[in-house]
């Protein structure tokens, strides 16, 4: 059942990211899990690919405990916007920790800088792992602009983003506002399959 | 207008090699000036610099770093954490780290008073050492730790404007750091070290959350076409200074 659901998830996202520059993906919490799966599934599927995936959710180390081949995977470059704050950093090659999910302008850098590391003729995926996060950790204005620039950056360099923002019960107008800046919109919903 | 660009085309660029640095100076600093490299303590202001001199000798131009703040053991341990640090670029003299307390110890001066005699006495070797080792890139870290064993408003002044002449005079690009209290917008401790400046670049911080943000902004620059927007920006061992638009709503 299980399989079903993340199979069906990871096809929807592909098929998506395939045909827009830009996708947001609104699901609620408790298919947060199935969806990260799919993504990484994805990603260990496509080795070709040059992904690089923001964390503001979980922490990397975390994420690579329950999906150990992210830890080798050539493919994707880790960005964590919150272990250092919670102590945590322990080098690693293909992750880059933020101070602080605040600095946004550094997450930015960081985020062109680690695509630089790929090879220049490779698809390149963004995922940003969430807006919704973000948004817990900054002004809701601030997050606005650092997202309109970092679409725009993005979409001039040919590389495709994925936005996460989970619903919650009456999602802030800023998250519709901001998600609604993508190509392309998928809504997760429990009854899904 | 078209004249005044194609003045500006003409003349000499010192790149940086901090990329978006030089994005904001239309190509790199024009060969010859003095620039305030200003900000707090933790700032950046020595990471700048050696970041500058370092890419300076990677494209070939020799480069002398004098400090009077820290010595150089100290200097050599904190930059060795730096990718763009290459410590064969110091062993073949094409980046040379002098201490001035040093030179001032040699010479037989007080090194922590200057008389008029010994302040000129320190600016002719500086003079002396840039013209024999044919520097193209020349920092001083800092001027406000140098002005500060001068005695009086008077003698810094006169100091400063003599500095301020041999540096014309030596034809090579000059970064002065100046020590600021932390979150003042002001350019330096005595007041006149920014007038014998041709550029400032201003390395500030902004509060966002409680987490402080670096900025940087480069306040004046003669005869370049500058930009005037305020940065964040980045210090990383891998990238060394980086510098990205600051978010407007911050």
């Amino acid at each position: 059942m299980a399989n079903v659901l993340i199979d069906g998830l990871k096809e929807r996202i592909s098929n998506a990211i395939k045909m827009n520059q830009s996708i947001g993906v609104v699901l609620p919490g408790n298919n947060y899990s199935d969806l990260v799966q799919a993504i990484f599934e994805r990603i260990h599927s496509e080795p070709e690919e040059a992904w690089v995936y923001v964390t503001v959710t979980k922490p990397y180390e975390s994420l690579t405990r329950k999906f150990e081949y992210l830890s080798t995977d050539k493919n994707i470059k880790f960005i964590d916007c919150i272990s250092r704050a919670a102590g945590i950093s322990k080098e690693e090659s293909n992750v880059i920790y933020i101070e602080s999910p605040t600095m946004l302008e550094k997450l930015g850098l960081e985020i062109m800088n680690n695509f630089k590391e790929f090879d220049p003729n490779a698809n390149k995926f963004l995922v940003l792992d969430s807006l919704s996060n973000l948004i817990i950790y900054n002004d809701p204005e601030i997050v606005t602009e650092f997202f309109y620039h970092l679409i725009n950056k993005t979409r001039a360099r040919d590389i495709h983003t994925i936005s996460l923002a989970i619903e919650e019960e009456g999602m802030s107008q800023h998250i519709n506002r901001l998600i609604y800046l993508n190509d392309k919109i998928l809504k997760v919903r429990d009854s899904f399959i | 207008m078209q004249k005044e660009e194609s003045v500006m085309a003409d003349k000499e660029l010192c790149v940086t090699g901090i990329e978006e640095l030089d994005i904001q100076l239309a190509g790199g600093i024009p060969t010859g000036s003095t620039v305030l490299v200003v900000g707090s303590s933790g700032s950046g202001k020595t990471t700048l610099c050696m970041q500058y001199l370092i890419n300076g000798a990677k494209q070939g131009e020799r480069g002398v770093f004098f400090t009077i703040t820290e010595p150089l053991f100290k200097l050599t341990k904190n930059m060795e954490g730096f990718d763009f640090y290459d410590k064969k670029l110091i062993e073949s003299g094409m980046v040379n780290l002098i201490d001035l307390r040093i030179i001032s110890e040699r010479l037989g001066l007080d090194t922590e008073k200057y008389t008029v005699d010994d302040a000129s006495a320190l600016l002719d070797i500086l003079r002396d050492i840039a013209d024999e080792l044919n520097v193209k890139r020349l920092i001083i870290d800092s001027i406000t730790a140098l002005c500060y064993r001068l005695q009086t408003p008077e003698l810094i002044r006169d100091f400063i404007f003599k500095l301020g002449s041999s540096l014309a005079a030596m034809k090579c690009t000059t970064l002065l750091t100046s020590e600021v209290p932390p979150r003042k917008f002001q350019y330096s401790q005595y007041g006149i070290e920014e007038f014998i400046s041709d550029g400032i670049f201003f390395l500030g911080d902004i509060e966002r959350k409680g987490d402080l943000i670096r900025t940087f902004q480069l306040v004046k620059m003669r005869g370049a076409n500058h930009s005037r927007i305020k940065s964040a920006m980045s210090i990383s061992s891998k990238n060394g200074i980086e510098l990205a638009p600051l978010l407007k709503s911050s």
